[in-house]
C-alpha cells in the first residue's frame, strides 16, 4: 500500500467509525457522545445549534456546562428546508421528561437562524421552560463559524429571554 | 479622497488604459456616443459597484465579454490605496471587491471612497418608478451609513425566505402556520429598513429646503412625501397566501416629490426639473458632509442648457475646495464653471482618450 493510499484509508475508516449521536445529534464515535456521558455536565441547560461544528466555537469559551442539542440545520424555504427538516421534534422529546430548565438557542445570528429561534420558542413555550437566544452585539459574518472566544463569551453571558 | 487613476477593462466601450486625473477638476468632452458617460459611470462603479445610469448589470459589460474589472488608485489621508471591481456574468454571477489586493464584503470596501452622481439625463428620482425612488434612498443612506446595506440585504433575504414559503403555502407544500416563524424576523427587518428611509428623508428634505432658499430659487414648496408601507401580518395573512407574496414592506414604500398635493413631474418644465433634482443631489451631499470631516467625489454627467448654469456654479462654489469634481457635456461651454480653476481636459474618441492635458 502507497502512503496515499494507506492515509486515505485510515480517513474511511475514521469516516465509517463517525455516527451521530442518538441524543443530541453530535458527531461522535460513541454512543452517546462524550458531552452527553460526562457526568460532570449540568443536563438542565441544553443549547441548540444548527451543526455539529458549532459545538467547538461554544467549547472554546469554557463559560458553558450545559448539554447540546444539534438541529441538523436550519429553517429555509428557499432551499426547500421546513421544520420537519430539521430535529426539533427530537429536542422537545429530550425536553418532555422534565428536569430541563433553560434552552438556549445558539443558531446562526442570520435570517434563517432568527427564524430556526422563533420556531424553536414557538414549540417550547406551551413547555414552561426558560428559553433565551444568544446576544450578538457585533456583526460575526451572520455565522456562529466566525465568532471569536470574547465575542461568544459575551453573547452567551447577554443572553435574551425570548 | 482623490481618485488619481483609474482603469477599465471590458466596461462598456472603454479601452482597457489607464487614466490620470486631476485632484481638482476633470473635464471629459467629446462627441454623444464616443464614451464620456461610461468613464464617469467606471468612476462610480468603482466606489458604489453600481451604476448610476442602470441596475443591469450585464449592460456594463463590453459586448461579448462575460468579466469585467474597474480598478482604480485612491488617495485618502495621506494613503493611496488600490481598489478594484470585477464582475462576472453567465451561469456563475460573481462580483469580486479588492482592496490592495485583499477581498473585503461590501459594507467594509464602499466605505472606502465615497462617490456622488448627478445626471442631467437621468431624472429617474422625481419621473421614474417608486423602485428608483427607494434605490435614491437607499443609496443616500448607504453613503453616510455602509452598516444599513447589511439592514438592506438582511431584508431582501428574509424577503425572498417569506416569498418562498408563501408560494409553497399556496401549492400545498406547508401549512399557513410556518409562516409564524418568519414573521417577526421580517418585520423587525422591515422596521429597521424603515426607521433610516424615514430619518434620512426628513433630515434630506430639510437640507435641501435650505439650499433651495439660498439660491433663492423661484420654485419652492417641493415636499417630500415618505409613506411607509406597514401592516399587520395577521390580518393580512390570508390575502398573502392567496397571492402567494409578501404584500406589505419596504418594498412598497413610496416617496413622492409633491408641489400643492400635485406630483412634481407633473407641475415642473424639464429644466425645472433638472435644477431640482441637482438640488436633491447637493442635499445628499451636505449630509455626508455633516457626518465626515471630507469630501467626497462628484460626477456631473451630461451638463447641457436646460439647467441653470449661474446656479450650478454657484454651488460648485460652495463646495469644499478639496472635493474632487468630475463633469462632462456635449457642448464644451457649459463646463466653463469648471475651468475657472486648475484642472485636467480629456477628450474621448471610441472608448479612448485622445487627449490629456493638464492646466494649472
Ligand atoms: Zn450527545
Amino acid at each position: 500500500m502507497g502512503e496515499a493510499e494507506a492515509l486515505a484509508h485510515a480517513i474511511l475508516e475514521v469516516k465509517e467509525r463517525i455516527i451521530r449521536c442518538t441524543t443530541c445529534n453530535n458527531m461522535t464515535d460513541v454512543d452517546p457522545c462524550a458531552i452527553c456521558s460526562d457526568p460532570r455536565r449540568d443536563p438542565s441547560v441544553i443549547c441548540v445549534v444548527e451543526e455539529a461544528f458549532n459545538i467547538p466555537t461554544i467549547e472554546q469559551t469554557r463559560d458553558f456546562k450545559g448539554m447540546y442539542h444539534v438541529l441538523l440545520g436550519a429553517l429555509s424555504p428557499l432551499k426547500g428546508i421546513g421544520p420537519q427538516d430539521i430535529d426539533v421534534a427530537g429536542l422537545v422529546k429530550r425536553l418532555s421528561p422534565g428536569g430541563v430548565h433553560e434552552v438556549i438557542v445558539a443558531t446562526n445570528p442570520n435570517v434563517e437562524g432568527e427564524a430556526t429561534a422563533s420556531y424553536i420558542a414557538q414549540q417550547i413555550h406551551p413547555l414552561g421552560i426558560r428559553i433565551t437566544r444568544l446576544a450578538f452585539g457585533l456583526p460575526v459574518g451572520g455565522d456562529l463559524e466566525y465568532a471569536d472566544q470574547v465575542t461568544m463569551s459575551k453573547a452567551l453571558e447577554g443572553r435574551r429571554e425570548i | 479622497m482623490i481618485l488619481s487613476t483609474l482603469t477599465a477593462e471590458n466596461f462598456r466601450n472603454l479601452e482597457p488604459e489607464e487614466h490620470a486625473f486631476h485632484p481638482a477638476s476633470n473635464i471629459i468632452v467629446g462627441q454623444n456616443g464616443q464614451g464620456k458617460t461610461n468613464l464617469l459611470e467606471a468612476i462610480y462603479f468603482l466606489g458604489t459597484t453600481k451604476s448610476f445610469r442602470t441596475t443591469r448589470a450585464a449592460s456594463l459589460f463590453r459586448f461579448g465579454a462575460s468579466t469585467l474589472a474597474v480598478a482604480g488608485r485612491v488617495l485618502r489621508d495621506g494613503v493611496e490605496r488600490t481598489m478594484r471591481v470585477a464582475l462576472e456574468t453567465g451561469e456563475i454571477k460573481r462580483r469580486l471587491l479588492m482592496i490592495n489586493g485583499e477581498r473585503m464584503p461590501l459594507p467594509e470596501y464602499v466605505k472606502a471612497f465615497t462617490v456622488f452622481a448627478y445626471s442631467a439625463d437621468r431624472l429617474d428620482v422625481v419621473r421614474g418608478t417608486p423602485d428608483d425612488r427607494r434605490r435614491f434612498l437607499d443609496r443616500g443612506i448607504a453613503s453616510i451609513n455602509a452598516a444599513y446595506l447589511d439592514d438592506l440585504s438582511r431584508y431582501h433575504r428574509v424577503l425572498r425566505q417569506r416569498n418562498a414559503l408563501l408560494y409553497e403555502i399556496g401549492t400545498g407544500g406547508a401549512g399557513v402556520r410556518s409562516l409564524d416563524a418568519w414573521d417577526e424576523g421580517f418585520t423587525s427587518a422591515a422596521q429597521s429598513v424603515q426607521r433610516a428611509r424615514d430619518a434620512y428623508k426628513n433630515e434630506l428634505a430639510e437640507a435641501f429646503e435650505r439650499i433651495v432658499a439660498a439660491h433663492h430659487y423661484h420654485v419652492s414648496g417641493v415636499r417630500f412625501e415618505y409613506r411607509p408601507n406597514v401592516a399587520d401580518l395577521r390580518a393580512l395573512r390570508k390575502e398573502e397566501v392567496r397571492a402567494r407574496i409578501s404584500l406589505a414592506g419596504p418594498q412598497r414604500d413610496h416617496l413622492d416629490f409633491t408641489i400643492e398635493g400635485r406630483p412634481a413631474a407633473d407641475v415642473l418644465s424639464g429644466g425645472e426639473l433638472k435644477t431640482i433634482v441637482l438640488f436633491l443631489k447637493f442635499a445628499k451631499l451636505e449630509l455626508f458632509r455633516r457626518r465626515f470631516d471630507e469630501a467626497p467625489l462628484f460626477v456631473l454627467d451630461d451638463i447641457d442648457a436646460e439647467l441653470d448654469l449661474r446656479i450650478l456654479q454657484k454651488l460648485l462654489a460652495g463646495l469644499p475646495a478639496s472635493t474632487q469634481v468630475f463633469a462632462t457635456s456635449a457642448k464644451e461651454a457649459f463646463l466653463e464653471a469648471l475651468r475657472a480653476g486648475p484642472h485636467r481636459r480629456l477628450t474621448l474618441e471610441n472608448g479612448r482618450v485622445t487627449t490629456s492635458t493638464e492646466f494649472v
